[in-house]
């Protein structure tokens, strides 16, 4: 019993000890949990606020991202518009141009008519050169007649002379020579009518040379100046084939 | 129909390519002076025609088939007097249609043709606007004598400017040298 009593104190004072120490660990665990909870509840507003930033940095990209989607879907439906336009602008342009190539051939082919036509027109030097025959055997004819009429004149004169001749013989035979003196007269007057007739003629056919050459040498030099006209046109039709050539092979590259 | 300014021109033309054309050597002179009527100035004529679209002109250069002529443009050459005429005669007119087809794009020319000088007195029967005659003096000796005639269809008018006929003269001396 004394052993006891002894240890009781001990017991007790352990006991105490050990009552203070479990005291003090709950204490000290209390205050653990307490400041682990306050860790705990500062992390979850820590976490709360970080998370509530994310959101709205979230909302904010959200915003942002349906902002640039809605730029983008109206660019888009503008750059479709465009496209579209661009497209019949292209259609009526392709269509322009087909009905141009259509104008370019049609052209070309005018002026490969007309470079044909003034080509073939060319070859009316033919009839001019047929008309220059004419014209030389025209003049050929009116000397013809110019050297047959001085034939006349100089036999005309010649008679003349003679009807003179007669007439003084005449007079030589005296009244038997008068008979014959009348007849000489006759002669005489005729050839000098005759005469009159061939400078007469002689005049005609100097008008006649003058207007014969005149009219053709108008004729010809009218040849002339048409010719040189169409091989101005000739030469300009060509020039204008090959442009629409060059043209269309520039259009083809 | 044919106006005073085209008179003058075709006169200056006229003198420029005879001047020019119608002596054998650049040297030799060439004295024009206008005469009054259409009488011949010789037996032999060489006729030459310019046509347009408006008008007509001819030439009408007169000759005398003499000693002096046949040795200024014959020479020594065994050819017809009235044949070399007619070359220079062509040269003449064909000077003129280069100075005149500055004014008038569509021109021709024939080719010269003889006649006798007796044909002279019919030219009033192409009814022409104007007639001019002259009388020429080919280095000092040689008598020519040159009738313009110009019919129209049209009113005719046009300035031909000297320095372009002096520039053709010299051009045409230059391509004879």
């Amino acid at each position: 019993m004394a052993g006891v009593a002894v240890v009781l104190p001990y017991l007790i004072e352990g006991a105490a000890l050990v009552a203070l120490a479990a005291g003090a660990a709950a204490v000290w665990h209390k205050r653990a949990q307490t400041q682990a909870r306050d860790a705990a509840l500062a992390r979850d507003a820590a976490h709360a606020a970080a998370l509530a930033q994310a959101q709205a940095r979230y909302a904010a990209q959200q915003e942002e991202a349906a902002r640039e989607h809605g730029a983008l879907a109206a660019q888009i439906e503008s750059l479709r518009a465009e496209l579209a336009q661009r497209r019949s602008v292209a259609d009526a342009l392709e269509a322009a141009l087909a009905g141009e190539r259509a104008h370019h051939d049609d052209a070309m082919q005018q002026a490969a008519r007309i470079a044909s036509e003034a080509a073939r027109l060319k070859l009316m030097s033919s009839t001019f050169e047929r008309w220059h025959e004419q014209m030389i055997s025209l003049m050929a004819q009116n000397n013809d007649m110019h050297k047959k009429n001085q034939e006349l004149s100089s036999i005309v004169s010649h008679v003349l002379i003679v009807s003179l001749n007669a007439s003084i013989e005449a007079a030589r035979a005296g009244a038997a020579g008068r008979g014959f003196s009348i007849v000489a007269g006759e002669v005489r007057t005729l050839a000098t009518r005759s005469q009159e007739l061939s400078k007469s003629y002689r005049d005609s056919l100097n008008r006649n040379d003058l207007i014969t050459a005149a009219t053709f040498q108008d004729i010809q030099a009218g040849g002339k100046m048409i010719a040189a006209t169409l091989a101005s046109v000739e030469a300009s039709s060509h020039q204008l084939h090959t442009q629409l050539e060059a043209t269309r092979a520039g259009a083809q590259a | 129909m044919i106006g005073t300014h085209a008179k003058d021109s075709i006169e200056r033309i006229f003198f420029a390519a005879a001047r020019t054309r119608l002596v054998t050597d650049a040297q030799h002179g060439c004295e024009i002076a206008p005469r009054v009527g259409e009488a011949a100035q010789g037996e032999h004529l060489v006729v030459l025609t310019i046509s347009s679209m408006q008008f007509r002109l001819l030439l009408l250069l007169h000759f005398e088939d003499d000693e002096r002529t046949q040795r200024y443009y014959v020479g020594d050459a065994a050819r017809e007097l009235t044949e070399c005429f007619m070359e220079f005669g062509n040269l003449c007119c064909g000077a003129m249609n280069q100075q005149l087809v500055e004014h008038f794009p569509d021109l021709g020319m024939s080719t010269p043709y003889a006649l006798s000088s007796g044909c002279l007195p019919y030219l009033r029967e192409l009814k022409p606007d104007y007639v001019q005659s002259y009388a020429l003096t080919i280095d000092h000796d040689v008598r020519l004598g040159a009738t313009l005639c110009v019919c129209t269809q049209a009113p005719l008018d046009f300035v031909a400017s000297s320095a372009a006929i002096e520039a053709h003269d010299s051009a045409g001396e230059l391509e004879l040298f």
